[in-house]
């Protein structure tokens, strides 16, 4: 859907974008992820034709990107903001014909969104009256009013409290859903984790991550597995020897734990089983996966995946 | 419609609408033509007519007064009493309350040279110049009688000199000249003003939707440069409906307040008013001749050109503000808030203010060289060209050419303004410098 080849921008003194190529496929969610100040901005600026890069290619569908694709594409900028003193429905009419809906077209489909959100009583309201969560929602209308094709949400969750955040990605899902690609820029991993088919990490200007969530997952697995078992927990310690490191044990009742248990040296988790099983009763066994969270420290600090600890 | 036909759209509506704009566009006219109506009706209440008792005892104006034949509107009329009459019985008995003014010609007049006189109401000094120069001349008239001239002898001696006194120069036109050219300093002041306001609102609209964000989700539909000019020219087109609203309605509330309220107020008898209202700012002493007086009259509806002044006025207001609209533009681009535009609105303000006070200063000289080259130069030329237009003193091939610097400077200003301003609505929490601006202006 989207592919972004070899951009680099320069600001006077500091390189906002370092060679960057990422690229999503059609309905799918991209997380685009990085600290403060890591350049996701100016990537989506680059994007949505705000600004031209200094070097490198937008590509969408195929071909480079052009002004006509601008009513393609959807953006909610992290900055948010409404005319204070206009009111809602005047205001999102206007922002809809500016994307290119004739007059009509854009009534039928505000019409269909306030009545989704039962909010039609805004209509009249000037946005100035409307609280900060509601603002955010007709923002999130403007947004996608369109029916654009690729869809750029930057800090989509922000400033919604949690039913109006549950909604909100609802309604990303429910896009996604029907055909619509998605770029999600956000620091909140745990959306990251539940909505993001596909992540790119950018830190001080470079790409450090890119791939689906499941790759990145694959690629800082520390090879950790929490095992449930009934026995003594001594005992389970003995049989684990030197190819084992015990990370971390929980106490479940008197008799039942859960201990994290990281392979070394190659091992398998056949042969962790055949370590511990004359020991204890094994009640479950799961790999334990790097959280998003986790994932974007170790990149951001420094570390590349596919290495053990 | 094409995306900046919106924006024009957007901004004039919500502009057109606002309270201030409607409230202002109605009262202005309602005050000139209230002022102007104010200012002729103080100056026919002026004009009252003066009744005049002289108390002549001695009867030594013979119970007349030498009237001129060209004095049908004399300011006053008088009648004689040959008897000593005391300012409490002029005060208070019926028969003398017609007269507004009483003069007592004393018999020691002959020897201390003093007339004295009471008033009811303080007649206007073109009453009182009046009455004391027609006793004057009949009692010198008295005495040379007395010396022994005949009085068509005196007449003779008496009679007044004009004086005139005239440019080395030039002749009468130059007067005409000065005159028109201080209707034109009218429209110097208005195009003043109307840039400093309407620019004003170009760069609050531009700091308002940079502080309210709404800019990123714009610019992500147009391009930056579309969205200032589509700014630019909305409030452009504000500002002419302002001023066409106003021609307009002055026109009806004119025609309305002379019809019902006046009905005489615009007759010629009434110009010398009019006239008098225009010379507001000149040495006015009262003793100003008929002839001077017409001149205004002369200059106000034959020399003026006021079609082509018109004309010239919204061309130079145009071109004016789209120079001095695109820099308040970048200004506004360049801040978070209107407090942190003083450092960078000072070399704008500077040009325009100091044009501002030139255009008063060259009054009388509108062929200075200082006007000449104002008059070219685009920061000053839209303030300064009316006044020499009006004058009547430039020729063709210079207007051509001022409006032609003027329309490059402001095409220049705007492409500059626009690169700037592409990167100064994206650039929050930074208070910028010129050094900065001119930075920004390389970068994109």
């Amino acid at each position: 859907m989207l592919r972004v080849e070899h951009i680099v921008k320069q600001y006077a003194g500091h390189t906002a974008l370092d060679d960057i190529s990422i690229s999503t496929k059609k309905g799918e969610i991209f997380g685009l992820l990085g600290p403060n100040g890591a350049g996701k901005t100016s990537l989506i600026r680059i994007i949505n034709q705000i600004t031209g890069p200094d070097s490198g290619k937008v590509f969408i569908e195929g071909r480079e990107i052009n002004r006509n694709d601008i009513s393609q594409i959807g953006y909610l900028p992290e900055e948010r903001g409404l005319y204070k003193k206009m009111k809602v429905r005047e205001q999102s009419l206007y922002f809809a014909r500016l994307k290119g809906l004739s007059k009509a077209d854009a009534k039928k489909k505000l019409e269909y969104w306030f009545e989704k959100f039962e909010i039609t009583s805004w209509y009249d309201k000037k946005v100035e009256e409307l609280s900060k969560g509601m603002a955010q929602k007709i923002q999130f209308i403007i947004t996608v009013l369109h029916e654009p094709k690729l869809l750029i949400l930057d800090e989509p969750f922000s400033g919604f409290d949690p039913i109006n955040t549950d909604l909100m990605r609802k309604e990303i899902l429910q896009l996604k859903k029907n055909g619509t690609s998605i770029m999600l820029s956000t620091h909140n991993m745990t959306s990251v984790e539940e909505i993001c088919d596909s992540i790119a990490l950018i830190d001080k200007a470079k790409l450090i991550l890119n791939g689906t969530l499941k790759e990145v997952k694959e690629q800082f697995r520390s090879h950790t597995y929490a095992v449930q078992y009934k026995g003594m927990s001594f005992g389970f310690a003995n049989a684990l020897w030197a190819d084992y490191s015990l990370v971390h044990s929980e106490q479940l009742d008197e008799q039942r734990a859960i201990a994290h248990v990281k392979l070394l040296k190659g091992n398998t988790l056949n042969n962790l089983l055949n370590a511990v099983m004359p020991a204890v009763d094994i009640e479950s066994v799961n790999e334990v996966l790097p959280t998003m969270n986790d994932i974007f420290i170790r990149a951001v600090n420094g570390e590349k995946g596919g290495e053990n600890e | 419609m094409s995306k900046i036909g919106l924006i024009i759209g957007r901004e004039y509506s919500t502009r057109v609408k606002k309270k201030a704009f409607i409230v202002l566009t109605i009262l202005v006219p309602i005050l000139i033509v209230g002022l102007m109506f104010l200012a002729m009706w103080l100056g026919m209440e002026e004009k009252k007519h003066v009744e005049v008792l002289v108390a002549d005892p001695r009867n030594l104006c013979e119970g007349t007064i030498f009237i001129g034949v060209d004095e049908k509107n004399a300011p006053a009329t008088f009648s004689f009493y040959n008897d000593y009459i005391d300012s409490a019985a002029f005060a208070s008995r019926e028969e003398f309350q017609i007269y507004d003014v009483l003069i007592t010609l004393n018999p020691t007049i002959v020897t201390n040279k003093t007339i004295t006189g009471v008033y009811r109401e303080e007649p206007s000094a073109e009453a009182k110049d009046y009455i004391q120069d027609k006793l004057e001349l009949t009692l010198e008239e008295y005495f040379a009688e007395a010396k022994g001239l005949s009085i068509a002898e005196y007449r003779e001696v008496r009679q007044r000199m004009k004086f005139i006194l005239k440019s080395f120069s030039d002749t009468e036109q130059q007067d005409v000249r000065d005159k028109a050219q201080a209707i034109g300093l009218v429209f110097s002041i208005f195009i003043f003003i109307f840039i400093l306001v309407y620019a004003a609102q170009v760069m609050r609209g531009v700091i308002e939707e940079k502080t309210s964000r709404v800019v990123e989700i714009i610019v992500s539909s147009v391009k930056p440069m579309e969205l200032m000019m589509g700014k630019i020219i909305a409030v452009g087109l504000v500002g002419l409906t302002q001023f066409f609203i106003w021609i307009v309605l002055i026109f009806i509330l004119m025609i309305g307040v002379q019809t019902f309220i006046f009905t005489d107020i615009m007759s010629p008898d009434n110009w010398q008013g009019i006239n008098d209202g225009v010379a507001i700012g000149e040495i006015s002493t009262g003793m100003e001749t008929a002839e001077m007086q017409n001149q205004w009259a002369i200059v106000f509806f034959d020399y003026v050109n006021w079609p082509t002044l018109i004309i010239m006025f919204l061309l130079y207001f145009i071109g004016g503000y789209l120079l001095y609209g695109s820099l308040f533009a970048m200004i506004g681009s360049a801040v978070d808030s209107e407090t942190d535009t003083q450092q960078l609105m000072m070399p704008v303000m500077m040009p325009l203010m100091f044009t501002y006070i030139v255009s008063v200063m060259i009054q009388g000289n509108a062929d200075g060289a200082t006007a000449m080259w104002l008059s070219q130069i685009p920061f000053s030329s839209p303030i300064i060209m009316l006044q020499r237009i009006a004058a009547g003193t430039v020729g063709i091939w210079e207007v051509v050419l001022s409006l032609s610097i003027l329309t490059a400077t402001f095409i220049m200003t705007t492409y500059l303004a626009g690169k700037i301003y592409r990167v100064g609505i994206l650039m929050y929490g930074k208070k910028s410098t010129w050094r900065e601006l001119f930075k920004w202006m390389r970068q994109a």
